[in-house]
């Protein structure tokens, strides 16, 4: 699979959210396209999507006192001010080699994206972009960037732990640092996605 | 003499004949006469006919043990009373009274087949008023009342029962007429036939209990009022007999129209499913019924109608889910071999065990192996072709439409019944399916794209396929009533549309493999909704090739499979939205969410909620015993050509990464319980949304504005009351009337969470090694909960 992203003054912020989307993309390489090519990328038909993503406003399920089933240890009062660690997500990954390694984790993961016009649609490309339209003849799958996604309290904390979970026996968690956003991302463009390579 | 007797007796029932035969009275039956105006006739009879036989062309429909006698005592005679007078205009009056009746027919073959249709019973009492009166340029017309009740009308098959019982029935027909002056020429030449008009024709209906062995799924009611024209003429379509019908039906519209499911729990307490406030229309052009050598022949050449319902409830609730609106026409496409063809079959054909996929073989065999030739039931071959269809969802007053829907297959059905149970065996379905878009707004707007959203219920928005699947469909839901589904499917030679135009262009899974194993499956009706526990399922989707572009010659990103087990997984479908949101922050009302730089937004009181709970399970063995599954998926590429250029690929031998076993659990890992699994609930609702220009050059169709400008339809209705138009302009900043000009879309509050989503193994594997090579040892997520309010439009 290829991706082409065009006039993107927030590239990291395109290849995260394609990634986000497309888990099973082998390869993201990167083509530059002229202005009037970009103009042409808009198609006909898809879906225009625009609203908010809020994650852990209020905690997670985990975090309901009302449930007896859940660990006391993530039994938590959570609001949207609390600054418990335990009201966020949490993400932990075994890169080692089993039971005997650490584990990688984003945890505390809270906040709220809000965005206008992200596009889906898929359309054929057979012309323009240089001639290369032409060359290329074949379908993508495009994703339309919004305009401007506003980070509200985003936040999430890097962190290494001897355990999965914080519920484990002698788990141990060391943080590394905390990351909090706020604020506008402008984004403009359209990621391209279409199969190359053998199948 | 017992033929005449039926004849009399079948008259006063069903009134289909237009005249009563005069026969001569004994003296015992004449000392029963009264009357001191008209004449009253009491009769008695106990029926019994060993054969009764339809010929068409040769071959016979043999109605065998028929027997017409008391419900109470089936050696003793049911009795009827005619009374019957002449009005002051010289009409016939007839009003028919008929004490508690049984009609039971022990088999219906056809020609000398083995197998059999099947007994049925028929219980009842019923008053008949009619009158009728000659027509002055001939003909007879008339008006009449009917009703039936307490009546049970019983199938059996194999000794095991489907029942409907205490059924209740009233019709009353404001002006009917009989005239022998239909003419057709559909096929060539000229035929005259009987012609029936049916003014005003209002039925109710109720049901007791819909019920397998005593055991009742809930009841059925409804009310109707129709008018009809309906022509019936000699000949069918094959040989020189059978039968050719034409038919125009009305719907009338009537706010009191309702057709209602009602379904109890165990404590006794019911619900509904409740469709109303119909109308709508439906014409059959040549329907046909002929007698073949060992079926019925039933077809028609088209079939065109449409169907309104302004009202769908379910529960108790007061909160509608809105209305439905569906546009239909099926015909005969002669060109591409497409027709609409039933062929009825009296027992159960197997299907070709050989034949079919090795995957579901052996489902087939076991769904098969108590039933052999001579086993009563019902087969049918048909084909079908839905030419178009557009159905429409309205909210709030706010349409969408799935416009340009076409199907067409064939395919061999058996259906009979079990202890407690109706078993549906369908073999050799090819099948395919499409829908060309969406339409927001009216059946004139462009089309546009946007089915995709059907993605999150599993529609695809197009598919061929072959299809092998037996199910067998159980009284008792969870709670009380309802119905019981366990069932296994294979779909083969199977292509998936997941995002295509109307010309067939977008992203397809190609060549897909796809078996999946129900099991324990209730659906329930319950106060808030409409509930299925889906106890266990297993899965595997294996496609060989996921496509952009064209289905056969699109690129190709590889293999991708999906295999999936869940165990305590649920669906339950609530009506009413979102109700009123604030999107981009949290308040909770108007003022607060503008000043938090929201957008507030009031859904309406219609919508449905859907709230999925999908519980996976850690790999291991099935319930039953009968399999081991797991959730992974698979995505492979670089594999090896089958033959050099041929585009298709060999499995397994390319290069995969494999998330494997991935579950759910309630938080302390896998050996913890899995009641809470990955819970969905979303709140969907019609409603305007916000879309803006996202270049400053002209779009698509030539309609200029800036970056950042919002799209507003013109009004071609008034400030009141506006309506949208087809056209369309870019606005800096909209009125408060022009944002109620915004384009329509799906408006979708959505909350995803979980307690932990674990995956055991993230691997790579090398096709030169056995065993795949690990990446991440594990992946443990846990705690989330993610709210969405999101619109999604369709654009062009």
């Amino acid at each position: 699979m290829k991706i082409i992203i065009k006039h993107t003054p927030a590239l990291v912020f395109s290849m995260v959210l394609s990634t986000n989307i497309f888990l099973i993309a082998n390869t993201h390489a990167l083509e530059p396209l002229a202005e009037n090519e970009l103009q042409q990328v808009l198609g006909q038909g898809g879906v225009y999507l625009s609203g908010d993503i809020t994650i852990n406003e209020s905690g997670g399920p985990l975090n309901n006192t009302a449930d007896a089933s859940n660990p006391g240890i993530w039994q938590k009062n959570c609001t949207a001010s609390s600054t418990d660690k335990r009201c966020g997500a949490r993400i932990a990954v075994n890169s080692g080699d089993g039971a005997s390694s650490g584990w990688l984790v984003l945890d505390n993961i809270r906040g709220r994206f809000s965005f206008e016009g992200l596009t889906l649609k898929t359309r054929p490309i057979n012309s323009g972009f240089e001639g290369d339209g032409a060359i290329f003849d074949a379908d993508v799958f495009e994703v339309g960037l919004p305009n401007k996604v506003n980070y509200s309290n985003v936040s999430f904390t890097l962190a290494n732990s001897n355990k999965a979970r914080p519920t484990d026996a002698n788990f141990v968690q060391t943080d590394i640092l905390n990351v909090k956003v706020n604020g506008d991302v402008n984004l403009r463009g359209n990621v391209l996605l279409f199969p190359t390579g053998n199948p | 003499m017992m033929i005449k007797r039926l004849f009399l007796y079948t008259a006063g029932m069903f009134l289909s004949f237009p005249a009563l035969a005069l026969q001569s009275l004994s003296d015992t039956s004449l000392s029963n006469v009264q009357g001191q105006s008209g004449l009253t006739i009491e009769q008695s009879q106990l029926v019994n006919i060993g054969n009764l036989s339809y010929t068409d062309d040769s071959n016979s429909l043999n109605i065998q043990g028929l027997r017409i006698s008391s419900q109470n005592d089936i050696n003793a005679s049911s009795s009827q009373k005619y009374v019957l007078d002449v009005t002051a205009d010289g009409a016939l009056s007839v009003q028919t009274t008929i004490n508690p009746t049984q009609l039971y027919i022990d088999a219906i073959t056809i020609n000398n087949s083995s197998g059999s249709f099947g007994n049925l019973t028929l219980n009842f009492e019923s008053i008949v008023d009619f009158t009728i009166i000659g027509m002055p340029l001939g003909g007879l017309e008339g008006s009449f009342a009917a009703g039936i009740s307490n009546a049970d009308m019983i199938w059996q098959t194999n000794g095991n029962a489907l029942s409907f019982n205490n059924i209740a029935f009233n019709a009353t027909v404001d002006r009917f007429t009989l005239e022998y002056d239909a003419i057709d020429n559909t096929k060539g030449f000229t035929r005259t036939g009987l012609d029936f008009g049916f003014n005003e024709l209002d039925f109710s209906f109720s049901t007791g209990a819909l019920s397998f062995a005593g055991v009742s799924l809930g009841e059925l009611a409804g009310e109707l009022a129709l008018s009809a024209d309906l022509q019936v003429f000699a000949g069918g379509r094959s040989g020189d007999q059978g039968l050719t019908m034409h038919s125009q039906v009305s719907i009338l519209s009537n706010p009191d129209n309702f057709v209602r499911f009602t379904d109890y729990d165990n404590a006794g307490n019911g619900n509904s499913l409740l469709m109303g406030d119909f109308s709508g229309f439906l014409n059959v052009t040549n329907l046909t019924l002929d007698l073949q050598s060992y079926h019925i022949a039933l077809g028609f050449d088209e079939l065109e109608g449409a169907f309104n319902a302004g009202k769908l409830l379910i529960g108790d609730s007061s909160r509608s889910l809105g209305g439905i609106e569906l546009d239909f026409l099926l015909n005969d496409d002669a060109i591409n071999d497409r027709y609409n063809r039933f062929q009825l079959y009296p027992g159960i054909t197997q299907p070709d065990f050989d034949a079919m996929p090795d995957e579901i073989k052996s489902y087939a065999e076991s769904f098969y192996q108590d039933l052999d030739a001579n086993s009563e039931g019902i087969s049918i071959a048909a084909q079908w072709n839905l030419a178009n269809a557009d159905l429409s969802y309205i909210d709030d007053g706010r349409r969408v439409i799935f416009s340009g829907i076409k199907s067409f297959g064939s395919a061999d059905t058996t259906i009979d019944v079990r202890d407690k149970t109706l078993a549906i065996g369908i073999s050799n379905l090819k099948g395919s399916y499409s829908i060309d878009g969406l339409k927001v707004g009216d059946s004139d707007a462009p089309l546009q794209g946007g089915a995709e959203l059907l993605l999150s219920l599993e529609v695809y928005q197009a598919m061929d396929f072959d299809l092998d699947g037996y199910t067998e469909i159980t009284a008792g839901g969870a709670d009380g009533g309802g119905i019981r589904i366990d069932g296994d499917y294979y779909f083969s030679n199977t292509n998936i549309g997941l995002s295509v135009d109307e010309n067939g262009q977008g992203i397809w899974a190609t060549d897909v493999k796809y078996d999946i194993h129900l099991r324990d499956i209730t659906f329930d009706v319950e106060a808030d909704g409409l509930k299925i526990n889906r106890g266990e399922q297993w899965s595997t989707m294996d496609i060989a090739n996921l496509r952009w572009g064209d289905k056969n010659s699109g690129r190709s990103l590889g293999r991708v499979k999906l295999e999936r087990f869940e165990q305590g997984s649920s669906l339950a479908i609530m009506p009413g939205g979102a109700g009123q949101v604030c999107v981009g922050a949290s308040a909770a009302d108007e003022a607060s969410c503008g000043s938090s730089g929201g957008r507030w937004e009031d859904r309406g009181e219609q919508g449905m909620t859907i709230a999925l709970k999908a519980a996976f399970a850690n790999a291991g063995s099935t319930t039953d015993g009968t399999a081991t599954a797991r959730n992974r998926l698979t995505w492979e590429n670089n594999r090896v050509e089958t033959s050099a250029g041929s585009g298709e690929y060999i499995s397994d031998s390319g290069t995969q990464i494999i998330f494997d076993n991935y579950s759910t659990n309630d938080g302390r890992g896998t050996s913890d319980t899995n009641d809470y699994g990955f819970q969905a609930n979303l709140s969907i609702d019609v409603y305007e949304t916000k879309v803006l220009k996202k270049t400053d050059e002209d779009d698509v169709n030539g309609v200029s504005g800036d970056f950042g400008d919002e799209l507003i339809y013109d009004n071609i209705g008034t400030v009141d009351d506006p309506i949208r138009g087809n056209s369309y302009s870019y606005v800096a900043s909209p009125t408060e009337e022009q944002e109620a000009l915004r384009p329509l879309g799906f408006a979708v509050k959505g909350n995803i969470s979980f307690k932990e989503l674990n995956i055991d193994a993230v691997q790579l594997k090398h096709p030169d090694i056995a065993t795949p090579q690990t990446v991440f040892y594990g992946v443990v997520m846990q705690n989330l909960n993610l709210t969405t309010n999101l619109t999604a439009t369709p654009i062009q």
